[in-house]
């Protein structure tokens, strides 16, 4: 972080906790702040002595080794840039940051220029101004002057520098005309108009150093230098669409969103992202009732800059395949109802189906949001049954690592503390595919410190290098007994990471390889201090941790009950074959996925763009998510829903609007509504939760089972996505390998689009 | 669905989620206080200073704009969102990037819906489009918290949401050319 002498309080000040006025009391973010806060992987180099310099006459002071252009930003002064980027590395060939430095013969490039001490920086001369001017009529003598046209336009750094600092007038008269530069097909998300282009290089950056596609890179040089993939190939990495945000021209664009709006058009709402359990922040673009597109809202501490494909693409799933009006099923089809008929349609079949107790089972489907699942507990509390599974393999039967303690199901080193750990062993999991922005800090880290990785699970491509350890869990007691290269560098660790995949749970040896765990923790001291929990869960479902928190599991007589009568919610994994021939069953859900097949009763809910909903990241760090547009139809909230069932069932909730329920959240646990941060748990705590899933697994035999990773199409995960178009063609492109694009698309004219 | 603020009062938890600035002092100076009195002593000013004695006040010292405001009564109701609108990342520009805003949640139903006649988006929510800017959280917070009757209701409930969290580590040109012992970790392709 930039300290300068004036900001200096201010930079001290952000690193407390951050208490929004008198909403969220500071207790427990402050530890969390000092976790989050405690070092930058980039700042690895010793802290080194600040400098203090003087910039348009103003002093400040930055640590020694800052850009110049970091240093002007301090001081408040607003320095023009095309190939800078606060997350890439330092390219320094754009030209557009040059500055005037005294003593110095010509003007300076401030990105690539180190910050001196004493030296006296001006941005705002003559000489500036005139670089500024020269520098912006070289970039337009090649830019084609299609604005209009131009999906960028509107949000064009080039179109807002060249207004600001370029000149009024052309001096081009070239008769042979502009550089012309043939497009490259980068897949089915980046469209390219390579003409437009200006070298600044962000998308090469960006795709070496955090996506991991060391294959776009640039060649020729001076006028001919070109941005490509080298061989006709597609751009295959699950960040891909952050070249669009970071390309400062129209070159690289939005392909789906490709003249559908402009921004000015736009209703931005700042929500969070549901398609994994990262909970990215993202803002919601829409246009009067559709959303049109999803791009990231910057945050440190879960997603920085960047989201995934999924995240950023997927949102056209919620145009297709709604439920939008209840529907009641009669003999092989379903009839579209009122809301009263079905919810007594609901009412009646319960009783009709005789169900007591344990036999009214609900399902938590991967996108329930806390306050549905709260009340969705409650009624089936109140129903008098405790049978509340998983929409998941042993999703029926209480997971294996206990959820009585936190830190048991969470991830407990928290995202940004990823880049602190310095082995990091990976068990079950492929982050690339569960958690791809968080996987890109795994990737941030592996290149610019030691650190080593261990792999136990399925061999997967996860962008960074690491020692296979094995495919099961026998692969694990290597490690826990300290054998092999990797097995030694983990017990010399000072900072040791295991990162154990959500799919452990649902896996039959998952017992066995928590046991594994838990002693490779207990085994190790570093593992747990009062600074460091290494021991984390990747969750990779939005509603997971939530479940968790709330007590969403089944009593042992619950999981060997059959049930009568079955509510699922936003459940579309489940196996047609759990469910009992002669049960009644509810789907509540905003898609006609495989649950809503089942159903003798579809309830049409809202997705996540289309309520305001706590969510909970696999960190533990409750969200608040915001309506964007409103649901379709006849939909409903979900939680609306339930407690509307609720009183036609004959057991009302006593809650009737969303306060009184998110006070119901606060009694269950408080952290669900302490919002935007994570409550770590202390290590005496963690060490208790380890020791009871020791008790859990004591017995265990070991199947040696090879363990699988839970998700073979990253574009398809969900209902949202699987009706996603746009997943679709990635999923043709990327995962089936089909050779997406090279294409009539590419033949036709640019109006065609329109 | 309407929000109804009085149970929102009574209860003692609410200042978990929903901030009010009379929260807790609300009911018993409703009780004690007879609104008349309270409104001869206030001046119907809209500035930020006050001179009401101190002692029936809060320590904050807001006066209510509701009553010259002639907001509607349903706005007491609503729940408005304080945050500082994230920067646009296709953008390197920082402008505007320290204002805050207050806007209001989208009521359900009456949110939006497809005019039949054209396919244009119809609203029944009159502040859907409506947005105010602020200097700082605190302006907004003010802002929020002036809007009720003195001494009855207590400005609007509002939710705080965290500022944008942004860490950039000093940067360094040199950091392309550093000398790495082990294997290269990075091809570059620039």
């Amino acid at each position: 972080m930039l300290r300068i002498a004036a900001g200096r309080a201010a930079a001290r000040s952000s690193s407390r906790p951050i208490v929004n006025g008198r909403t969220i009391p500071g207790v427990c973010s402050s530890c969390s702040a000092n976790r989050s806060a405690r070092r930058n992987f980039s700042s690895s180099s010793s802290r080194q002595a600040d400098i203090t310099l003087t910039v348009d006459g103003k002093e400040v002071t930055v640590p020694q080794g800052t850009a110049l252009i970091q240093a002007c930003e301090a001081a408040g002064a607003t320095i023009p840039r095309f190939c800078y980027h606060d997350r890439l590395a330092i390219a320094g060939n754009c030209r557009m940051c040059l500055v005037e430095v005294e003593r110095s013969p010509k003007p300076v490039a401030s990105c690539a220029m180190p910050a001196m001490p004493g030296s006296k920086v001006f941005t705002n001369t003559p000489l500036v101004h005139e670089a500024r001017e020269g520098v912006m009529e070289f970039l337009l003598a090649n830019h084609p002057l299609d604005c209009p046209i131009c999906d960028q336009g509107g949000e064009c750094d080039l179109q807002d520098q060249s207004m600001r600092y370029g000149s009024d007038r052309t001096r081009f008269h070239e008769i042979t005309g502009k550089r012309a530069v043939e497009n490259k097909d980068l897949g089915p998300l980046v469209k390219t108009v390579m003409t437009r282009c200006i070298q600044c290089t962000r998308c090469i950056r960006f795709a070496n150093e955090v996506a991991g596609v060391e294959e776009l890179g640039s060649t020729g040089r001076g006028n001919d230098l070109q941005i490509g993939m080298y061989v006709e190939k597609t751009m295959d990495s699950e960040l891909s669409g952050n070249v669009v945000d970071l390309c400062p021209v129209g070159a690289l664009t939005s392909k789906p969103y490709a003249f559908h709006a402009r921004p000015w058009e736009l209703k931005n709402t700042e929500s969070v992202d549901v398609l994994d359990a990262v909970g990215s922040n993202i803002r919601v673009d829409s246009r009067g009732l559709q959303v049109m597109r999803i791009q990231p809202r910057v945050n440190d501490d879960v997603n920085e800059e960047w989201i995934s494909d999924k995240t950023r693409y997927a949102h056209d799933g919620l145009r297709f395949q709604r439920l939008t009006t209840p529907l009641i099923r009669e003999g092989d089809r379903f009839v579209p109802a009122n809301w009263e008929e079905a919810l007594t349609a609901i009412a009646d079949g319960l009783k009709a189906s005789g169900a007591q107790d344990n036999e009214i089972q609900a399902v938590a489907g991967h996108l329930a949001d806390t306050e549905s699942l709260v009340a969705l507990k409650d009624l089936v509390n109140r129903l008098g049954s405790d049978n509340l599974i998983l929409d998941q393999q042993l999703g029926d039967k209480a997971p294996v690592n206990g959820i009585d303690i936190r830190s048991n199901y969470l991830f407990n080193s928290t995202i940004p503390g990823v880049e602190h750990a310095d082995v990091i062993l990976l068990v079950g999991t492929n982050p690339r595919h569960e958690a791809a922005v968080m996987n890109s800090r795994i990737r941030k880290s592996w290149m610019h410190t030691p650190l080593e990785v261990g792999l136990i699970g399925e061999q997967v491509d996860t962008a960074y290098g690491y020692s296979y350890l094995g495919p099961d869990a026998r692969a694990l007691a290597d490690v826990v007994a300290g054998k092999g290269d990797f097995g030694a560098k983990f017990k010399a660790a000072k900072k040791p990471l295991v990162i154990v995949g959500s799919a452990v749970t649902e896996h039959a040896d998952g017992a066995g390889v928590l046991k594994a765990v838990a002693k490779l923790v207990q085994g190790h001291k570093a593992m747990l201090t009062p600074e460091w929990n290494g021991f984390s869960v990747l969750q990779r479902v939005a509603s997971r941790p939530a479940a968790y928190d709330i007590g969403w599991t089944p009593s042992k007589a619950a999981s060997q009950t059959t049930p009568k009568f079955i509510y699922l919610l936003n459940a579309d994994e489940v196996d047609p074959k759990s469910i009992p021939q002669n049960a009644f069953v509810v789907y509540q859900g905003h898609h006609g996925d495989v649950g809503a097949q089942l159903a003798d009763v579809c309830l049409p809910g809202a997705a996540y763009t289309e309520k305001s909903t706590t969510w909970i990241n696999t960190e533990g760090r409750s969200q608040l998510g915001r309506t964007a547009v409103p649901p379709p139809g006849a939909s409903r909230e979900d939680w609306k829903i339930i407690r509307a069932l609720s009183e036609v069932v004959g057991q009302p909730l006593p809650y009737d609007e969303v306060l009184a329920l998110r006070d119901r959240m606060w009694e269950i646990s408080p952290s669900l509504v302490r919002y935007d941060v994570t409550e770590p748990v202390t290590s005496d705590i963690a060490l208790a939760g380890l020791k009871t899933l020791s008790s859990r697994t004591a017995g265990v035999a070991i199947s040696g089972a090879p363990l699988k990773k839970p998700i073979s199409n990253f574009y398809m995960t969900d209902p949202i996505s699987r009706a996603s178009v746009t997943m679709a063609q990635c999923t043709r492109a990327f995962v089936k390998g089909e050779n997406y694009g090279f294409s009539e698309e590419e033949k036709t004219g640019q109006a065609s689009y329109a | 669905m309407m929000l109804a603020s009085t149970s929102r009062i009574a209860c003692p938890r609410h200042g978990l989620l929903i901030a009010r600035s009379l929260h807790s002092s609300t009911s018993v100076l409703n009780t004690n206080i007879s609104k008349g009195t309270s409104s001869a002593t206030e001046p119907p000013a809209t500035e930020a200073k006050s001179t009401v004695p101190s002692e029936i006040l809060p320590p904050h010292p807001i006066i209510p704009a509701d009553q010259i405001s002639g907001a509607p009564v349903e706005l007491r109701h609503r729940v408005v969102r304080i945050f500082q609108p994230a920067q646009n990342t296709m953008q390197s520009g920082p402008a505007k990037g320290s204002r805050w805003r207050i806007d209001w949640d989208v009521l359900q139903g009456a949110g939006r819906w497809e005019n039949p006649l054209m396919g244009w988006a119809s609203s029944g929510d009159y502040m859907q489009g409506t947005r105010i800017g602020f200097r700082s959280k605190e302006d907004a917070i003010h802002f929020a918290e002036k809007q009720g009757i003195f001494l009855v209701i207590s400005g609007w409930d509002y939710y705080v949401q965290q500022e944008p969290v942004k860490r950039i580590p000093p940067k360094n040109y040199a950091e392309n050319y550093v000398y790495k012992p082990n294997k290269l970790r990075i091809a570059r392709t620039k």
